[in-house]
């Protein structure tokens, strides 16, 4: 049995110790809002924040995560009102097909914890390990700079 | 995809570690940061009945200290945590370079040094920023403790002299007042294996000449590679300015040491013209941060 803090919550669980905190996250918690991709470290899509660094949840043990303040996509919408980075996104366009998005804004939101006020390739490199299939990266960086411009 | 069984282990000393591994010999392997291990189970490459997970062993993830002489980095250090130590960018900023060109900000937060070397990729973004800082690793198991070079601990693609009940427990890198430079060529700027990478390091005697100079080239060998015609040709020699022509022999010399093949990546000929190419670059660079320091 492990115990995981997800999105300041504890959870109790018995678990295989062959899942991933992907598969745990989405399976047993329900957090859908964390995707699964390519589940090999390359896409991004499974983002999730440990201890306030961006990580690969598809490439993380979910016994590792014991111990680890977990932040998901979930986490970050305050009773329904949404963190000041998805708004941005809502507001500039940046979600196409909405698959990459729960990573970039984790992945954005990462990077504004740490350096409030990046430059646009401070912004490119942040994202670079979250890929957009759809293509619209400029309209995702436009989002994270409006939010830092903001600050 | 999904990962095979296996039984998980999670030691919280070395020793007990050790002897676990020593247990279950060659059906254990050794969970770090899983950025490489994880993938493979994943591709089913490697299915282990036995992980052994380092991550609940104190001490093994600080990124670096002073002991005596050395400066000692722990295996469980983050590429991440590499690329944005003070100690580092100020004393070892070639291995500063090198972690922060690894994987993507997201594989960085998982990557460690450790696993980078104990996996031995030719392509490695950490073997020729420690190669050229003359790095050493410690091995431990049950019979005690061994230090070895790394320029000797890459015998091949994957392959490294470590024992089955060993643990790579520390790096050491000797103290020095040179500077060192990396550049990796690839064709994205990040989520890429290096094409073509390079390393050097200089240290200057007071007088102005070269005392010491390594060269380290990865993804032209089948291991990371210390140019060592091309350092021989830079000892000794009194460049009156970065563009003095020994720089440009040197990075000649290190071409003719790397041995590259032709692949979907790239052909033998680019790459050897790369190697050039970088060599230059980071032994002029180096050589402008040690004048700007005197």
């Amino acid at each position: 049995m492990i115990t995981l803090k997800v999105n300041d919550r504890e959870y109790d669980l018995v678990i295989p110790v062959n899942r991933t905190l992907t598969q745990v996250l989405r399976e047993n918690l329900r957090l859908t809002g964390t995707k699964q991709g390519c589940s090999l470290g390359d896409c991004g899509s499974c983002t999730v924040l440990m201890d306030g660094q961006p990580v690969n949840s598809c490439l993380v043990l979910a016994v590792e995560a014991e111990g680890h303040e977990i932040l998901t996509i979930e986490g970050l919408s305050d009773e329904g009102k949404l963190h000041p980075i998805q708004q941005a996104f809502v507001e500039h366009g940046s979600i196409q097909c909405g698959f990459c998005s729960p990573g970039m804004i984790l992945s954005a939101k990462a990077l504004l914890d740490k350096n409030p006020t990046p430059d646009k390739s401070e912004i490119r490199e942040a994202i670079s390990g979250n890929l957009c299939r759809c293509t619209g990266y400029q309209k995702i960086v436009d989002a994270i700079q409006a939010v830092a411009n903001k600050v | 995809m999904l990962l095979p069984k296996f039984a998980y282990h999670a030691p919280t000393t070395i020793d007990e570690a050790c002897s676990m591994l020593a247990h279950f010999g060659a059906k254990a392997k050794i969970l770090a940061g899983g950025t490489d291990l994880l993938v493979n189970m994943k591709k089913k490459l490697l299915s282990p009945e036995q992980i052994i997970s380092l991550n609940r062993i104190e001490g093994l993830n600080e990124v670096s200290y002073h002991k005596g002489s050395w400066l000692v980095l722990g295996p469980l250090g983050t590429a991440a945590n590499l690329s944005n130590s003070k100690l580092i960018q100020e004393r070892i900023s070639v291995l500063a370079q090198g972690a922060g060109r690894l994987g993507s900000p997201l594989v960085r937060n998982r990557a460690t040094l450790g696993g980078n070397l104990i996996t031995a990729r030719p392509a490695s973004d950490l073997a020729p920023p420690l190669l050229v800082l003359s790095a050493e690793v410690v091995l431990k198991g049950p019979k005690g403790e061994r230090t070895i070079l790394l320029e000797k601990f890459f015998q091949g693609p994957g392959q490294t002299p470590i024992q089955v009940d060993e643990i790579l427990t520390q790096i050491l890198i000797p103290k020095t007042q040179g500077a060192g430079a990396y550049i990796k060529l690839g064709s994205r700027k990040a989520l890429e294996i290096a094409l073509v990478n390079a390393a050097s390091f200089l240290e200057l005697a007071p007088d102005g000449s070269i005392q010491q100079a390594r060269v380290a080239l990865g993804a032209v060998a089948p291991i990371p590679l210390l140019a060592t015609s091309a350092a021989k040709i830079l000892k000794g020699a009194k460049p009156k300015d970065e563009d003095d022509p020994v720089f440009q022999e040197a990075a000649q010399a290190a071409a003719q040491d790397s041995k590259p093949i032709t692949d979907h990546r790239g052909s033998a000929g680019y790459r050897q013209d790369m190697v050039k190419i970088l060599t230059l670059r980071t032994l002029k660079d180096a050589y402008r941060q040690l004048m700007k320091n005197t």
